[in-house]
C-alpha cells in the first residue's frame, strides 16, 4: 500500500506547499508514489487517516499545539517542512516584542478578540522526526526524503556548511562582494542558491552541526560589522533559537 | 620540439579557428567572472585572459567534475547495473603550470594499479595549453614550491613577452596544433626573454616557505605535538572551502540516488574534502578526526609529507587558492610550515 | 558523450550477488551468506573485506567472516548501524546485493605459517577473525598452538554461539571467553574484561603472533598486555576499522596519517602502527 501523506499548515506563508507543487514532473511521479490525502494548497480532500505529516509554518496560538499534539499522535513520521516549523523562522520576529504589543499592532481594537504565543519551533512541542530546513526548503531535499521514507533508507541532513556547494557551484565569495553572508555557520543542502543568485545566505537552514559563532564573530570586525549586525541577520530565521551574544 | 613565437593577433585568430573548426575539442580557457577569474567555454579568443592570478576553481573539474554519475541500476528482483563514464574532447586554455603540477598528482592518484576511468576518459583527451604566470596572486607562493614553471604536463604552454607569446611546444600534439597558426620559429634571444619573464615573475611572489620545499615532511615529523595545530585552527568553520578550491584534492564521496519510480536510480560521487566534519568518520559512529584540529594538522601533513612520500609529489602547488577563499585566514599551507619552523 | 564501462574498467562496478542465506546472531547482528551469478569465487584471503550495495542506498565496507577454505559462497556478519547495513538486515533469501572486492591486504599469511598463533577477538571484532581462525582450523597442521580469547559485552551479545562451543570442546585449540558484564545469574563463564583471560593462557612469545580485532578502545589495553608477555611490536597483528568508500586507495576516507586502510591495511602490525599517531 501506498503511503498516505498528509501537509499542514500553520503560521506561515505556505510557500513551502508552493515549493513542492514546484517539482514539476517530478510532482507526477510523487503522485504516483504516495496517496496525498491532505494538501490544503492543491486539494480539496481531507483525511485523518495517514503516515507521514508534514508540518508546516509555526505554533503562534493554543490552539496550533494542540492540533500539532493530535497530529502527532496519529502520524507515523513527522516532518517538520522548512524553516518557520524547524526553527520558528521568521514568525519569531515578533519574539522581540511583546505578545500584547503584537496583538495590539496587528488587530489594533480587536486585541482583545485574538490571543497569541512566542513563537517556537515544532519540536518544542512535539517529537520531530525529521527536518527539513529552509524558506523555502530545497524541492530535491524534499524528495529525497519522500524517496527515503518509501525504501527505509535513513534521511542524512547535509552535515556541511553551505560553502562547500557554494564553492561546488563557483560562486565568488559573498564576503569578497563586500556582503556579511552567514553561509559558513549555516546547514547545506541548498545548492547555496542565495550566493548563486548573486545574494548572500541569510541562515535560514538553522546552524550546522560545529558551528564556529566564535570565528564568525571575528570576521565581523575584519568587514568593519558590529555583533548587532550579525544577530539582526541570524535572527530573521532563527529568532526562536538562543544564540549568546 | 622546435619552440615557437606567436603574436597576440595571430593567437587570438589561432584561438578563434580552435573554437569555429573544434579541432581540437570544446575549447575552455580562462575567462572574468565578476573581478575574478574562472575556467569556463571559450566563445571567442577576445574573451581570454592570460593575464590572470587563479581561477576560482582550478581545471581538474573538467576531469574530475564536482559531482559526476558513476553507475546506473535498475532495482527489481534482477539488479542491472552499469558503470559509466562521461567523455568529451577538450582543448584548455591558460592553465598555470603551478595548476599543470596539480593535475600530475591526479594523474598519480587516479593511476596506480586500479586506474580510473572517469579521470583518464576525459584527461586523456584534452589539450592542454598552459601560460606562465606573470602577476602571482598575492597569497601565492607557487615559486617556493618550484611549481611556478614546469616542464612537464603541457602540450604548449605560452609566455607572454610583452608584444608576443613565446610558445614552448610540449608534445607532438602541440606542436601539429601550433603547426597550423602563424607563427615564427624561436630563436635564442626570444628563449632568452622567455626566461627573464620567468625570472621576473617568480619576484613578484609575496608569499615565500622559509625554508627548502625539501625540508616540509622532516619539519612535519618533528612537530605533530605542537600547540600551534590547535591555536591554528581555533578559528577554522569546518567549512571545506579550502578543500574545495584546492588543485590537490583528490577525495569524494559516493551516494546513491534512487529516481522517484524508485524503479531504479544512480551512484554518482561528489567532492569530499578532510576538513569536513564528517569525512573520518564510521558507521558505528566513531569519528577517527573528530576535533577541528585534527582535521586541520591531517590537512598540512597530507599536503607537506603523505602525499609526497606516496607519490612523490608534494601534495600543496602553492597556487593561493585555499588561502584566499578562507574567510578565517588560516588555509596556507606555508604559512603554517614557516609558524612551525619558528616555533622549532 | 557517456561511455559504457567494463567491470574490469570502472572502480566503481560490483558484481551482482545472491543471498543464500540469513541467520540471525543477536539483537543487532546476523550473518548473511552470498553466491555470485556469476558462479565465481570470491577468492579473498582471510581479513580482507568487500564492498557491498544495495541499490538505492548505497555502499559499506564489510569485512568477509568466512575462510577462503569455503567454497562455492562466502559469507559476511554484520551489524545494522548505518543505511546500508540496516537495509541488509531487512533483506531475505533470494535477494540480490552487489559486491566488490575483495580489498585490502588481510592476515599475512606466510608469516603465520608454522606459528604458534594467539587470536583476541572483541564483540563484532570476531567477525574478520573469525575468517582466520576457521582457515586455521580448516589447515590445522600448517600451523603450532592456538589460543583463542574472545570476550563481548555480556551474555546476550555472545556471537556465533554455535561456533564458540565448538571451539571450546576442541582439542585443536585452547579456547576462553568472558563477559564485561552480566545482567543475570544464567551465566557461568569468566566475566571481565577481556584482559583478564590472558594471566589464564601461557604462550612461548618468541614462536606466537597475537592477531587482534575489537573495537579502537579495546586495542589500547590488549596490546599492552600482548607487550607484558613478551610478544615483540611485529607479532603483534590487528585489523582496524576506517570508512573505506571506494577500496582502491582514491577517495581518501580510510587514510591512517600517510597509510590508506584500504591498501596498506586494514591488517597493521603493531610495529606499523605504533608509528601511526592517528591508528589507535
Amino acid at each position: 500500500m501506498k503511503p498516505r501523506v498528509a501537509f499542514f499548515d500553520f503560521t506561515g506563508c505556505e510557500g513551502c506547499q508552493l515549493e513542492v507543487l514546484n517539482f514539476n514532473l517530478e510532482i507526477v511521479d510523487l503522485i504516483g508514489a504516495v496517496d496525498i490525502v491532505e494538501f490544503r494548497e492543491a486539494s480539496s480532500d481531507h483525511s485523518d487517516d495517514y503516515d507521514i505529516a508534514f508540518i508546516e509554518g509555526s505554533q503562534t496560538t493554543d490552539r496550533d499545539v494542540e492540533r500539532v499534539q493530535k497530529i502527532r499522535e496519529k502520524a507515523k513520521i513527522l516532518v517538520a517542512l522548512g524553516a518557520c516549523s524547524c526553527t520558528g523562522g521568521v514568525n519569531a520576529l515578533k519574539n522581540r516584542f511583546s505578545m500584547e504589543e503584537n496583538l495590539k499592532v496587528v488587530y489594533g481594537d480587536s486585541a482583545k478578540l485574538y490571543s497569541t504565543i512566542p513563537t517556537r519551533p515544532t519540536s518544542a512541542y512535539v517529537k520531530v522526526d525529521v527536518q527539513i530546513h529552509g524558506c523555502p526548503p530545497n524541492r530535491n531535499e524534499v524528495i529525497s526524503l519522500v524517496k527515503c521514507l518509501l525504501t527505509g533508507k535513513k534521511f542524512e541532513q547535509c552535515h556541511n556548511p553551505v560553502c562547500v556547494e557554494c564553492k561546488l557551484a563557483e560562486n565568488i565569495c559573498a564576503f569578497e562582494r563586500g556582503e556579511f553572508c552567514l553561509g559558513p555557520i549555516t546547514r547545506g543542502g541548498c545548492n547555496a542558491v542565495c550566493v548563486t543568485g548573486g545574494r548572500k545566505c541569510w541562515g535560514c537552514r538553522a546552524l550546522v552541526d560545529e558551528p564556529n559563532v566564535n570565528s564568525e564573530k571575528e570576521i565581523l570586525k575584519k568587514y568593519g560589522l558590529t555583533m548587532d549586525d550579525m544577530m539582526l541577520q541570524f535572527k530573521l530565521f532563527n529568532g526562536a533559537l538562543e544564540v549568546s551574544k | 620540439m622546435q619552440n615557437r613565437v606567436i603574436s597576440r593577433k595571430d593567437l587570438a585568430s589561432f584561438v578563434d579557428d580552435l573554437i569555429k573548426t573544434k579541432s581540437a575539442g570544446e575549447v575552455i580557457g580562462i575567462k572574468a567572472q565578476g573581478n575574478k577569474f574562472n575556467f569556463g567555454p571559450l566563445a571567442s579568443a577576445a574573451e581570454l585572459r592570460l593575464d590572470y592570478d587563479i581561477s576560482l576553481l582550478p581545471p581538474k573539474k573538467y576531469f574530475f567534475p564536482q559531482t559526476e554519475t558513476v553507475l546506473k541500476y535498475e532495482v527489481g528482483k534482477t539488479p542491472k547495473v552499469e558503470a559509466v563514464a562521461a567523455e568529451k574532447p577538450l582543448c584548455i586554455i591558460g592553465v598555470h603550470p603551478f595548476d599543470i603540477r596539480g593535475l600530475l598528482l591526479f594523474d598519480a592518484v587516479y593511476g596506480g594499479k586500479e586506474p580510473d576511468p572517469n579521470y583518464f576518459l576525459k584527461r586523456n583527451k584534452a589539450i592542454i595549453i598552459g601560460v606562465d604566470c606573470l602577476s602571482p596572486n598575492p597569497k601565492s607562493f607557487a615559486a617556493s614550491m618550484g611549481t611556478n614553471i614546469t616542464e612537464e604536463g603541457f602540450d604548449l604552454m605560452l609566455t607572454d613577452l610583452g608584444g608576443d607569446y613565446f610558445v614552448t611546444v610540449g608534445t607532438n600534439k602541440g606542436h601539429n596544433l601550433i603547426n597550423k597558426a602563424k607563427t615564427r620559429e624561436a630563436g635564442a634571444p626570444d628563449l632568452e626573454k622567455r626566461d627573464k619573464v620567468r625570472k621576473e615573475a617568480e619576484k613578484k611572489y609575496q608569499v615565500s616557505l622559509k625554508m627548502k620545499k625539501e625540508e616540509i615532511p622532516a619539519l612535519l615529523d618533528a612537530t605533530w605535538e605542537s600547540k600551534l595545530f590547535k591555536d591554528r585552527s581555533e578559528t577554522c568553520f569546518s567549512c571545506g572551502s579550502c578543500v574545495m578550491v584546492c588543485p590537490t584534492c583528490v577525495c569524494f564521496d559516493v551516494q546513491d540516488e534512487m529516481a522517484l519510480s524508485l524503479k531504479g536510480g544512480e551512484r554518482y560521487r561528489r567532492w569530499d574534502g578532510c576538513m569536513l566534519t564528517e569525512f573520518a568518520s564510521v558507521a558505528s559512529g566513531e569519528n577517527f578526526r573528530e576535533h577541528k584540529e585534527q582535521r586541520f594538522r591531517h590537512r598540512m601533513y597530507r599536503k607537506g609529507k603523505y602525499l609526497v612520500e606516496r607519490y612523490k609529489y608534494l601534495g600543496c602547488v602553492g597556487c593561493g587558492r585555499c588561502a584566499s577563499a578562507c574567510l578565517a585566514e588560516i588555509a596556507s599551507p606555508a604559512e603554517t610550515y614557516n609558524l612551525l619552523k619558528e616555533a622549532k | 558523450m557517456v561511455m559504457q564501462l567494463t567491470a574490469k574498467q570502472s572502480i566503481h562496478l560490483p558484481r551482482t550477488a545472491e543471498l543464500i542465506r540469513v541467520e540471525k546472531l543477536s539483537d543487532r547482528e546476523k550473518v548473511f551468506e552470498f553466491k555470485f551469478d556469476d558462479g565465481k569465487e570470491l577468492g579473498q584471503k582471510p581479513g580482507q573485506f568487500v564492498e557491498v550495495s544495495i541499490f538505492g542506498v548505497g555502499e559499506a565496507p564489510i569485512s568477509v567472516t568466512s575462510s577462503p577454505t569455503h567454497k562455492g559462497s562466502f559469507e559476511l556478519a554484520v551489524r545494522a548501524t548505518g543505511g546500508v547495513t540496516n537495509k541488509l538486515h531487512t533483506l531475505d533469501k533470494g535477494a540480490k546485493v552487489g559486491i566488490r572486492g575483495p580489498y585490502g591486504n588481510g592476515f599475512p599469511l606466510d608469516t603465520l605459517k608454522g606459528k604458534d598463533i594467539l587470536f583476541v577477538a572483541g564483540g563484532i571484532g570476531l567477525f574478520p577473525l573469525r575468517s582466520l581462525i576457521n582457515y586455521v582450523m580448516d589447515k590445522r597442521s600448517d600451523f603450532g598452538e592456538v589460543n583463542t580469547l574472545f570476550g563481548c559485552r555480556s551474555p546476550q551479545e555472545r556471537l556465533f554461539i554455535g561456533q564458540l562451543a565448538e571451539w571450546d570442546k576442541s582439542k585443536d585449540m585452547c579456547f576462553l571467553e568472558t563477559v564485561d558484564r552480566v545482567p543475570d545469574d544464567e551465566w557461568k563463564g569468566n566475566v571481565g574484561v577481556i584482559t583478564t583471560l590472558f594471566p589464564k593462557i601461557s604462550f612461548d612469545p618468541k614462536k606466537t603472533y597475537a592477531i587482534v580485532v575489537g573495537p579502537p578502545i579495546m586495542y589500547r589495553f590488549v596490546i599492552a598486555e600482548c607487550l607484558k608477555k613478551g610478544l615483540a611490536d611485529d607479532h603483534i597483528i590487528m585489523s582496524l576499522e576506517r570508512r573505506m568508500k571506494c577500496g582502491v586507495g582514491k577517495c581518501g576516507h580510510c587514510q591512517i596519517n600517510g597509510l590508506y586502510c584500504c591498501q596498506e591495511g586494514p591488517v597493521f602490525t603493531y610495529a606499523q602502527v605504533k608509528s601511526l599517531k592517528e591508528a589507535v
